[in-house]
C-alpha cells in the first residue's frame, strides 16, 4: 500500500487549515516568558485553547498533565481525520519504544513501572503483559528480534545504555522501512534529516564523552543522508573538522552556530535548538500541499514543539530561570 | 557546702589525696580539651572550605540538571535516568582522634559487570546533551560529597566530646575542687580546734592538780 496522493487527504488538510489558527503564536510565548510567576504564565496559557485543560488543573506543578492530554487529544484527532491509519500509528511509534525502554529496565531493576506515557499504538496493558512474560509476537518483526536481542544480552552486560541504544536504532529502521513502505519522499526525507541531526548531536556527545569510535559506531543511526563511513571516519579527527566536511550540505550553518556557541558556552542549546528549527523549517516546506500528508505531519510536529515550549517556560518560570535563559532555548513556532 | 565527712586525720589524707588526683585529672582534661580544640578547628576549616566549594558546584550542577530537564518531558528523563550504571560500595572504618572514633569512608565504584558502560544510562536519541553535562558535574562531585559526608561526621563527634570534656573540666575546676578544699579546710580547723581543746584541757588539769598539791 502506498500513501494516498490524491484528493483523500483533502478534508483532513482543510481540518488542519482550521487547527493550525490555534496553535500559539511567537506572541503569546513572549507573553508567558515575561509573566512575573508561574501563575501568572498559566493564566496566560488558560486564555488559549488549552484553557479547559488548565481550569482542572491543581497546581502548576502538575503542568505535565497538560502537555500529556494535549499530545493524547492531538494524536487521536489526527487519527480520527487522517485517511490513513496508520500515518499517524507510525509517528506514534516512538512511544512504544520510549515505553518499552521504561518497562525493559523496571523489570531488570525489579520495580514497577510508573509515568509510562499512553500515547502509543499498543495499549500500556497489552506492552506490560508482553514485558512480563516476554512474548513479543504481536510486535513489527524487527522490534521483536531487537527485544529478543537484548532479553538475551542485557542479563550479561547489564549496560541500561545499551537498551536504549538497540530501541532507538530499531524505531528509526522502522521509521525508515515504513515511509519506504508507503513510497513517500515526505516522510523519508524528514526522518533521514531526523537521523542526520541526532547523529551530528550524538558526534559531539560522545566525543565530550571521550569515548572512542567504536563507541561512536554503536551509538550512530543508519539511514541519513549523510554516510555513515564518512561521519565515523571523521570521528577521530578534530571537532573543526566536522563543519569543514559538512560546509557543502544544509547542516553546514546549523553545525557551525550550533558548535560554536557550544564550546563558547558550554551549552549545548542552541544546536539542539537549531535542529528543531531545521525540522520545522523542513515541514513549513510542505505545509501549503493540499492533496498530501505533509499538512499532518506538519501540524503534529507543530504541536510536538509548541508543547517543547510550553514546558520550556513553565518548568522555566516555576524555577525562576532568566528569561533569557528560556528565550535562547525557545524553539521557533510553525506557523 | 562542703563534703559531710568526719573530720579526723585518716579523712584528711584521703581527701589530700582526692584533692591531687582531682587536679591531676583535671590538667588532663584541660590538655585533651586544648588538643581536641585544635584538631576541631582544624577539620571545621577543611569542613567549611569544602563544603563552599561543594555547594558552588552543586547550585551549577543543578542548574544544569534543571535546564535539561526544561527541554525533556518527564517521562523520557525518568526513563534516560531510572537504570543507573554504577554502583556505590561503601565501607566505614574508624579512625581514632583523641579518643574519638569517627568514621573514615573508602569507596569503590564499580561498574556493570560487563561491557564498556560509560557513566551515562541512556541513548542518544530523545535526551539532551545538557542532561550529560549536569551528569558529569554530579558524578564528578560524588567522591567529594562523600568526603564531606565524613568530615561532617567527624566534626559532629568532636563537638559532642569537646562539650563532654569541658563539662568534665568545669565540674572538676568548679565544683569537685572547690568542694574538696572547702572540706580539708574544715577538717584541718576542726582538728586544729580538736588540739587547742585538748591543750587547754591538759593546762587547766596541769592547775587543778597543782592546785591540790
Amino acid at each position: 500500500m502506498t500513501l494516498a496522493r490524491d484528493t483523500s487527504f483533502a478534508y483532513a488538510v482543510g481540518r488542519i487549515r482550521a487547527l493550525e489558527t490555534r496553535l500559539l503564536d511567537r506572541s503569546k510565548l513572549e507573553r508567558m516568558i515575561d509573566a512575573a510567576s508561574a501563575d501568572e504564565a498559566i493564566k496566560i496559557l488558560a486564555e488559549t485553547d488549552y484553557g479547559s485543560a488548565v481550569a482542572e488543573l491543581a497546581a502548576v506543578h502538575d503542568f505535565e498533565e497538560i502537555l500529556q492530554r494535549e499530545m493524547a487529544l492531538t494524536l487521536a484527532e489526527l487519527e480520527k481525520m487522517s485517511p490513513q491509519k496508520d500515518l499517524i500509528a507510525l509517528m506514534r511509534l516512538r512511544y512504544d519504544v520510549l515505553n518499552l525502554k521504561i518497562l525493559l529496565k523496571a523489570k531488570y531493576l525489579q520495580v514497577k513501572a510508573e509515568l509510562l506515557l499512553p500515547l502509543g499504538t499498543v495499549p500500556l496493558s497489552t506492552l506490560q503483559a508482553m514485558v512480563d512474560e516476554e512474548r513479543f509476537r504481536d510486535l513489527p518483526g524487527p522490534l521483536r528480534s531487537a527485544l529478543d536481542r537484548i532479553m538475551e544480552e542485557f542479563p550479561l552486560t547489564r549496560d541500561p545504555q545499551m537498551i536504549d541504544l538497540a530501541l532507538d536504532r530499531v524505531l528509526f529502521e522502522q521509521l525508515m522501512a515504513e515511509a519506504a513502505r508507503l513510497q513517500s519522499p515526505f516522510l523519508k526525507g524528514l526522518f533521514a534529516r531526523q537521523i542526520d541531526l541526532i547523529n551530528l548531536k550524538t558526534f559531539i556527545r560522545v566525543k565530550r564523552m571521550e569515548r572512542d569510535r567504536d563507541f561512536f559506531k554503536k551509538a550512530v543511526l543508519p539511514g541519513g543522508r549523510l554516510p555513515l563511513d564518512r561521519l565515523i571516519s571523521l570521528f577521530d579527527e578534530p571537532l573543526d573538522a566536522l563543519h569543514g566536511q559538512l560546509s557543502r550540505t544544509d547542516y553546514a550553518t546549523l553545525i557551525e552556530e550550533g558548535v560554536r556557541g557550544w564550546m563558547e558556552k558550554g551549552s549545548s542549546a542552541l544546536l539542539e535548538k537549531l535542529a528543531d528549527d531545521y525540522i520545522t523549517t523542513y515541514l513549513q516546506r510542505g505545509k501549503r500541499s493540499a492533496f498530501g500528508p505533509e499538512p499532518l505531519i506538519g501540524y503534529l510536529w507543530a504541536k510536538e514543539i509548541e508543547v517543547k515550549n510550553i514546558r520550556l517556560i513553565l518548568v522555566g518560570k516555576i524555577n525562576k530561570l532568566s528569561a533569557d535563559a528560556i528565550r535562547e532555548r525557545l524553539r521557533d513556532v510553525y506557523l | 557546702m562542703e563534703i559531710r565527712v568526719n573530720p579526723t586525720r585518716m579523712e584528711l589524707n584521703r581527701l589530700k589525696k582526692r584533692l591531687s588526683m582531682a587536679r591531676r585529672g583535671h590538667k588532663l582534661l584541660k590538655d585533651k580539651q586544648d588538643e581536641l580544640i585544635r584538631q576541631f578547628i582544624l577539620l571545621v576549616r577543611k569542613n567549611k572550605e569544602l563544603r563552599e566549594r561543594i555547594e558552588q558546584e552543586l547550585a551549577g550542577a543543578f542548574a544544569e540538571f534543571l535546564l535539561a530537564r526544561a527541554v525533556m518531558p518527564l517521562e523520557v528523563l525518568e526513563e534516560a535516568l531510572m537504570y543507573p550504571t554504577r554502583d556505590f560500595a561503601l565501607s566505614v572504618h574508624k579512625q581514632n582522634i583523641m579518643s574519638v572514633y569517627v568514621p573514615r569512608f573508602s569507596w569503590q565504584e564499580k561498574t556493570a559487570e560487563q561491557g564498556d558502560a560509560g557513566i551515562y544510562p541512556y541513548g542518544f536519541v530523545d535526551t539532551s546533551a545538557e542532561l550529560d553535562i549536569s551528569i558529569e558535574t554530579l558524578s564528578g562531585i560524588m567522591p567529594e560529597l562523600l568526603e564531606l559526608a565524613q568530615l561532617e561526621k567527624a566534626v559532629e563527634l568532636l563537638a559532642a566530646e569537646i562539650e563532654k570534656t569541658r563539662r568534665r573540666v568545669n565540674a572538676l575546676e568548679h565544683v569537685l575542687i572547690p568542694k574538696i578544699e572547702e572540706t580539708i579546710r574544715y577538717i584541718a580547723m576542726k582538728l586544729d580546734e580538736n588540739e587547742r581543746g585538748a591543750l587547754t584541757r591538759l593546762m587547766k588539769i596541769k592547775d587543778v592538780v597543782r592546785a591540790k598539791t
